[in-house]
């Protein structure tokens, strides 16, 4: 009986891990196929109930790129409920993590999946022409990116939400809101030691002199010289964003030695990220007279490896603890059956895996450029597509979502 | 002994499987039942109630009578939502106008959604309705005043407590000619605290 128990025990522990492969290996074809067909595989998949905020990101992000808008809004708000929920800590997780692996807690998110959701949720909302549900967004990434704030890290503090926010904050005429949410980004951007884009700085003086001409336009103007002084005019808007790549995976880092007095092998597992290998490409948007390139305004591979980093300690005492709880029980065994022991021992190891899970589909990283023109079509070109043209009414504001994947250019317009 | 515990068996597997089933329990519309702290249909008709008893207790709608020897006619107009939450205001523009129609004070005014279609099917009069039963184009009963407004917060948040404080403004403004006749604002605080520990 107790056999077959463990029998069991290790298939669906194995299954666990073959969802989490299978979801990597997708995440790794998206840079060749058109997200909609890997869209279509992952909804043939079946996840555990643990994983279904990561399932419901990925899902989200995949019909946002598929232009699926009310999908996208329904799988997201979905994920961020899940996360919020799981955000207090469970007991009787934590005790399975503890004595069986990592992958038994529910996947809860990492800082940056809590405020990044707000962010494809508000671009799904404002594709699907709703930029009030966009600036709600915005609103709930503010209080997420505060409750993550801490005093001696950058965690879950992004500068790609503070500039959506400042976008749809001057899409709607707030321009004292859009100030703000510019500074914001320009002092992260400052804090991560990353060049100021072109179009934030442009941003800054056109917000500041509209706000503030005798005050902070002033300074601005100092900081970032050689920029015509912002006038009133009814060209067209057009801020762009770039997402570039897929981020890496987590990958599992083991050892495996035998006790100290040989009767038993422990293996311990460690998730980790592999060294940042990503080539930054930048898009290209150009109107008759000029050609811009996209500047990383977020490189998520960062980001990523500090929620880990953040994270280490707890999976370090977690692995340590499992570990000891390991070797007691096959240490029981062993005394009650050397055969029993065996098999257990097997179990211990066979179990012992990293926790790999993550929002894997996302960007590798994200990049902004503003264009001001009077033209009524742009090109925009990006790593290995042919060009496409955007049509511009007269006097409008646009974002446009440029992606290095299989889609189109996504473009909203006011 | 076995048949016994079979039975305790089959009871505590019948409580904990009912445990998991899905229960459904009728409210009165009426009764208060906060489950998150989000706004919700009662901060909506509390609101609703009391913007439009304080509206139509001020000096403004006894001018109009006086002046104009009729009832005002009142129509209600964009409500924005300019908080963090995704609410529906279409539910409380709904509670505003019962609230003001049940009031008996005001004319009111439909919106301009069902006016459309309430000229398209005049429109349709026009071509298919007997003489008697037709209703004329330009008949219209134009509104006095518009009622507009937002519905804003302000989040302080510490850990897993939140201080949510709801501010609604609503202004009626004079359609002939901008006046603002009156300024309305209701405030809400909810102090919100979520566990730190799941099951």
């Amino acid at each position: 009986m107790q056999k077959i128990f463990l029998i069991i025990v290790i298939s669906l522990l194995s299954a666990c891990a073959a969802q989490q492969r299978e979801t990597n290996k997708l995440a790794n074809q998206l840079n060749q196929q058109k997200p909609q067909h890997i869209l279509e595989q992952l909804q043939e998949t079946d996840p555990p109930e643990r994983d279904y905020a990561q399932f419901h990101l990925n899902i989200g992000l995949l019909q946002l790129l598929s232009a699926d808008y009310p999908a996208s809004i329904e799988s997201l708000t979905q994920a961020k409920k899940e996360m919020a929920v799981l955000a207090a800590t469970s007991i009787s997780e934590n005790a399975a993590a503890g004595t069986v692996n990592e992958t038994l807690r529910s996947y809860s998110g990492y800082a940056t999946d809590r405020v990044m959701v707000h962010n494809m949720l508000a671009l799904s909302y404002l594709f699907n022409d709703d930029i009030d549900g966009a600036r709600v967004e915005m609103l709930q990434a503010d209080i997420a990116m505060k409750k993550l704030a801490s005093r001696n890290s950058l965690l879950g503090q992004l500068t790609s939400t503070h500039l959506i926010s400042a976008v749809i904050y001057e899409m709607l005429d707030e321009q004292s809101n859009a100030l703000i949410s510019y500074k914001n980004a320009e002092s992260l951007l400052k804090e991560r030691k990353l060049p100021v884009p072109v179009g934030l700085k442009q941003a800054l003086l056109r917000l500041s002199y509209a706000v503030d001409r005798n005050g902070q336009y002033v300074s601005y103007k100092k900081t970032y010289s050689g920029f015509p002084t912002p006038t009133k005019n009814s060209n067209n808007q057009v801020f762009s964003l770039y997402f570039d790549g897929i981020v890496s995976n987590k990958k599992q880092n083991t050892i495996m030695v035998p006790s100290g007095n040989d009767e038993q092998l422990i293996r311990i597992s460690m998730p980790a990220y592999p060294d940042i290998n990503h080539k930054i490409n930048r898009a290209k948007i150009a109107d008759k007279n000029t050609q811009l390139t996209t500047e990383l305004i977020e490189n998520l591979e960062v980001s990523v490896r500090e929620d880990l980093a953040k994270e280490y300690p707890s999976i370090l005492l977690l692995t340590t603890t499992r570990a000891i709880a390991k070797y007691e029980l096959v240490d029981h065994a062993n005394k009650k059956d050397s055969l029993f022991g065996i098999l257990v021992n097997i179990v211990t190891v066979l179990t012992e895996v990293a926790d790999l899970r993550s929002w894997n589909m996302l960007p590798s990283n994200i990049q902004f450029a503003y264009l001001e023109t009077k033209d009524s079509e742009l090109i925009v070109e990006s790593l290995n597509k042919a060009q496409q043209k955007i049509s511009l009414n007269n006097g409008s504001k646009n974002l446009l979502l440029i992606s290095s994947l299989d889609t189109p250019v996504f473009h909203y317009q006011q | 002994m076995k048949i016994k515990n079979n039975f305790l068996f089959i009871a505590f597997a019948a409580l904990f499987l009912s445990a998991c089933s899905t229960s459904v329990e009728r409210l009165d519309s009426q009764k208060e039942v906060d489950l998150s702290g989000a706004w919700n249909d009662t901060d909506s008709q509390l609101v609703a109630r009391e913007m439009v008893e304080d509206s139509l207790s001020r000096a403004w709608i006894t001018k109009f009578v006086k002046e104009e020897g009729k009832d005002p006619a009142v129509i209600v107009g964009k409500i924005r939502n300019l908080s963090h939450e995704h609410i529906n205001t279409n539910t409380f523009i709904a509670d505003m106008e019962r609230e003001l129609i049940n009031s008996g004070e005001v004319q009111f005014v439909a919106a301009a959604g069902a006016r459309e279609e309430i000229r398209e099917e005049r429109g349709d009069q026009d071509l298919n309705a007997t003489e008697e039963t037709r209703k004329q184009m330009g008949q219209e009963y134009g509104a006095d005043y518009m009622m507009q407004g937002q519905i804003n917060t302000i989040i302080d948040v510490d850990g897993t407590t939140q201080v949510r404080f709801y501010q609604v403004n609503l202004e009626l403004i004079s359609i002939k000619d901008n006046r603002k006749v009156w300024v309305g604002q209701k405030k809400i605080k909810k102090l919100v605290k979520n566990s730190k520990l799941r099951e």
